[in-house]
C-alpha cells in the first residue's frame, strides 16, 4: 500500500517534468545515430564531396551483429550517463531541500521508500532501453539485414540488469551524500572502476558485471549464449540488492542538520 | 492518565548534549509551549518525540492502547521549513502523505478535503504548492500534521516566521486544535506562549530549567514589580523611594519607575502612604503581574 504510493508519485512526477518524455525520445536517438551514420557515411561524404579527384574509399559495410552492437555500445555510455543524471538526486535532493524531514514524519518504512524509488526509475529506464533498442533495430532490419526479435528482447533483458546495477550503486551514493554532484561523480568513479578492473582481470574476472555488454555481443555473433553471462548476470543482481541494503541501512542511522 | 512521559532525555552530537537529561510529562488534552532561545535544542527534542531521530538516551514512552511499535502512527508533526513536494497541488499532497500514514485512498481524500476546509485552503488545492504563499504553506504543514488523526501534534516554530495576520490565524487555528488533541509547539516568542498554551517548558542549552502551568512558573517567582508615573516630578524622589522599608529595587524608566518589592502588601500600603503625605502627583500606579519574559529573561540570563 505504502510502497505503491510511493512508487505512483515518483512516476507522477517523472512524467510532471517530463522525464518519461525526454529520456526515452534521447535513449532512441543514441541508439540509431551510429548504425545510421555507418550506412549513410558513403553517401553523405558522396554528396557532400571534398574529396580529391579520383579518390575512392571503400568503407566495409558493418554486419548486422556490429550494427546492432554499435548501438548497443552507446546506450552503454550516453545511456549510462544519463541513467545518472536522472537519478542522482532522487534521495539527496529530498534530503538537501528537507521534504524529507516532512515525509519521514509520517510512519514511513525505509525499505519502501528506497525500493519503491528505485523500482519507479528502473521502469523509466528500462522503457527508454527497451523502446531505443527495439527502434534501433527496426532501421538495422531494414538497411543491415535481419535478426531475430527473441534476440532482441534477451539481450534487452541482459542490458536492464546492467543498468539496474548502475541504479542500485546511484541509489546508494544517493542516502551517502547530499550534493547531487557528489552522488554523480562518485557514482561515474565507481562505474569505471568497475570497467577498468574488469577489462585488466578480465580472464579472471569472467562473472563481473562489467563484462555483459560484452556477452550480449558475443551473443549476437554466435547466437549462443554463454554459461559466463548468467553468473555476471547474478553477480549484478546480488550486487545491486547489497547496494540497496546498506542505503537503507544508511537512510535509518541518517542523522537529519 | 498520562499520554506522552519522557524519562532522562539525551541527545548527543559530536560529544555535546544537544539535549540534556530532561524530564516531562504531557497530559492529554494540553498545550504545552516548549520554550527556549535559539540553539536551546527544542527541535532535536521535537524529532525526538516526533519519533524520527532516535535519543542517545532516554525514554519516551507513548501510552496508547495497541500501540503499533511506531510512535509516528499517533503524532503530526510540523517541521519549523515546512517543505513540500513544490509540484504537486494542495490536494494531491495531503492525499499523498495520508496514504504514506496508512489511511485508504478514499479515506484521505475524505480528510484532506476535511483539512483543506478546515486551514481554509480549499479554494487553492488545484494550485502548485510553488504558487502558495508563506502563511499558505504553513496551514498546508498543519494540514499535513493532521492528515492521520494524530493524538499529540508537534508543531516547531508554527508562528515566528508569519507576519501579524498569518500569525494570528495560525494561533486561532491552534486554539481550535486544542478541542481534540493535544499539542507541544515551540517558540521563543513569549506572547504566543502566553496566549494560548496552559503549561511550558523552558529549554536552556539542553537543560529543562522550569516548568508547569504558566500561573505555577509565574508563582514560583519571589519578586512583583511595581509600575509608577507622575506627571511632575518630585524632587529627590528616586531617593526618597530607596528609603522605603520594603523597596527592594528602584529602575528609573523613560516614564517613571519601576519597583522591585518582596513583600507586595507591605510595599503597597507604604507607597501610597508617602505619595499622599508628600502629595505627589501619581498618574500611575501598576502591580505587574510578572510576565513570561521576566521569567524567562531572568532564569535565561542566570
Amino acid at each position: 500500500m505504502q510502497w505503491t504510493t510511493i512508487f505512483k508519485k515518483e512516476l507522477l512526477e517523472n512524467w510532471r517534468n517530463f522525464k518519461w518524455i525526454w529520456v526515452p525520445i534521447v535513449f532512441i536517438l543514441f541508439a540509431i545515430m551510429d548504425p545510421l551514420t555507418a550506412y549513410f557515411l558513403p553517401r553523405i561524404l558522396e554528396t557532400v564531396g571534398g574529396l580529391p579527384e579520383g579518390a575512392t574509399i571503400d568503407f566495409p559495410m558493418p554486419s548486422v551483429a556490429e550494427a546492432m552492437m554499435m548501438s548497443f555500445n552507446q546506450l552503454g555510455m550516453i545511456g549510462v550517463l544519463i541513467t545518472i543524471v536522472i537519478s542522482m538526486g532522487l534521495v539527496s535532493s529530498e534530503l538537501k531541500s528537507g521534504v524529507y524531514e516532512l515525509i519521514l514524519s509520517k510512519p514511513v518504512s525505509y525499505t519502501n521508500y528506497i525500493t519503491a524509488k528505485f523500482t519507479s526509475i528502473l521502469l523509466l529506464v528500462s522503457v527508454a532501453l527497451l523502446a531505443s533498442i527495439l527502434v534501433a533495430w527496426y532501421y538495422i532490419n531494414i538497411l543491415f539485414g535481419s535478426i531475430s526479435f527473441t534476440q532482441i528482447l534477451i539481450s534487452t533483458f541482459f542490458f536492464i540488469i546492467y543498468f539496474m546495477l548502475i541504479l542500485g550503486i546511484v541509489m546508494l551514493f544517493n542516502t551517502f551524500f547530499k550534493s547531487q554532484g557528489m552522488v554523480a561523480f562518485l557514482s561515474i568513479v565507481t562505474i569505471i572502476a568497475i570497467n577498468a578492473i574488469t577489462s585488466i582481470y578480465s580472464h579472471v574476472l569472467t562473472w563481473s558485471p562489467g563484462l555483459i555488454s560484452d556477452y550480449i555481443g558475443v551473443y549476437f555473433y554466435s547466437g549462443e549464449i554463454e554459461t559466463e553471462t548468467w553468473f555476471s548476470l547474478a553477480i549484478a543482481i546480488i550486487l545491486t540488492i547489497i547496494c540497496l541494503m546498506i542505503a537503507i541501512t544508511t537512510l535509518k542511522n541518517r542523522a537529519i542538520e | 492518565m498520562t499520554l506522552m512521559s519522557v524519562e532522562q532525555l539525551t541527545k548527543t552530537y559530536q560529544s555535546t548534549n544537544v539535549v540534556d537529561n530532561i524530564s516531562f510529562t504531557l497530559e492529554p488534552g494540553k498545550c504545552v509551549a516548549l520554550l527556549g532561545p535559539n540553539g536551546a535544542g527544542k527541535t532535536t527534542t521535537l524529532r525526538m518525540l516526533a519519533g524520527f531521530i532516535k535519543p542517545t538516551s532516554g525514554t519516551i514512552n507513548f501510552s496508547e492502547e495497541n500501540f503499533k511499535k511506531d510512535v509516528r502512527n499517533y503524532v503530526g508533526y510540523l517541521p519549523q521549513f515546512p517543505v513540500f513536494h513544490n509540484w504537486m497541488t494542495g490536494e494531491e499532497f495531503l492525499i499523498y502523505v495520508g496514504q504514506l500514514s496508512h489511511l485508504s485512498k478514499q479515506e484521505a481524500k475524505a480528510r484532506a478535503h476535511e483539512l483543506l476546509e478546515l486551514v481554509n485552503l480549499i479554494d487553492a488545492r488545484k494550485q502548485r504548492i510553488s504558487k502558495y504563499s508563506g502563511g499558505m504553506k504553513q496551514r498546508l504543514g498543519i494540514a499535513q500534521a493532521l492528515i492521520h488523526h494524530p493524538k499529540l501534534i508537534i508543531l516547531d516554530e508554527p508562528v515566528s516566521a508569519l507576519d501579524p495576520i498569518g500569525r494570528r490565524e495560525v494561533l486561532n487555528l491552534i486554539r481550535e486544535l486544542k478541542k481534540d488533541a493535544t499539542i507541544l509547539f515551540s517558540t521563543h516568542i513569549l506572547n504566543d506562549a502566553e496566549e494560548i498554551s496552559e503549561e511550558i517548558l523552558l529549554l536552556h542549552h539542553g537543560k529543562m530549567i522550569k516548568q508547569g502551568s504558566i500561573e505555577e512558573v509565574s508563582d514560583s517567582q519571589d519578586t512583583v514589580s511595581i509600575r509608577l508615573a507622575f506627571s511632575e516630578e518630585p524632587k529627590f524622589i528616586e531617593e526618597r523611594l530607596k528609603e522605603i522599608d520594603s523597596v527592594f529595587k528602584v529602575v528609573r524608566q523613560e516614564h517613571g519607575f519601576i519597583i522591585t518589592v518582596h513583600d507586595l502588601n507591605a510595599a503597597r500600603n507604604q507607597l501610597l502612604d508617602t505619595i499622599k503625605n508628600e502629595d505627589w502627583q501619581l498618574t500611575k500606579f501598576e502591580v505587574a503581574k510578572s510576565s513570561l519574559e521576566d521569567i524567562f529573561m531572568k532564569a535565561v540570563t542566570e
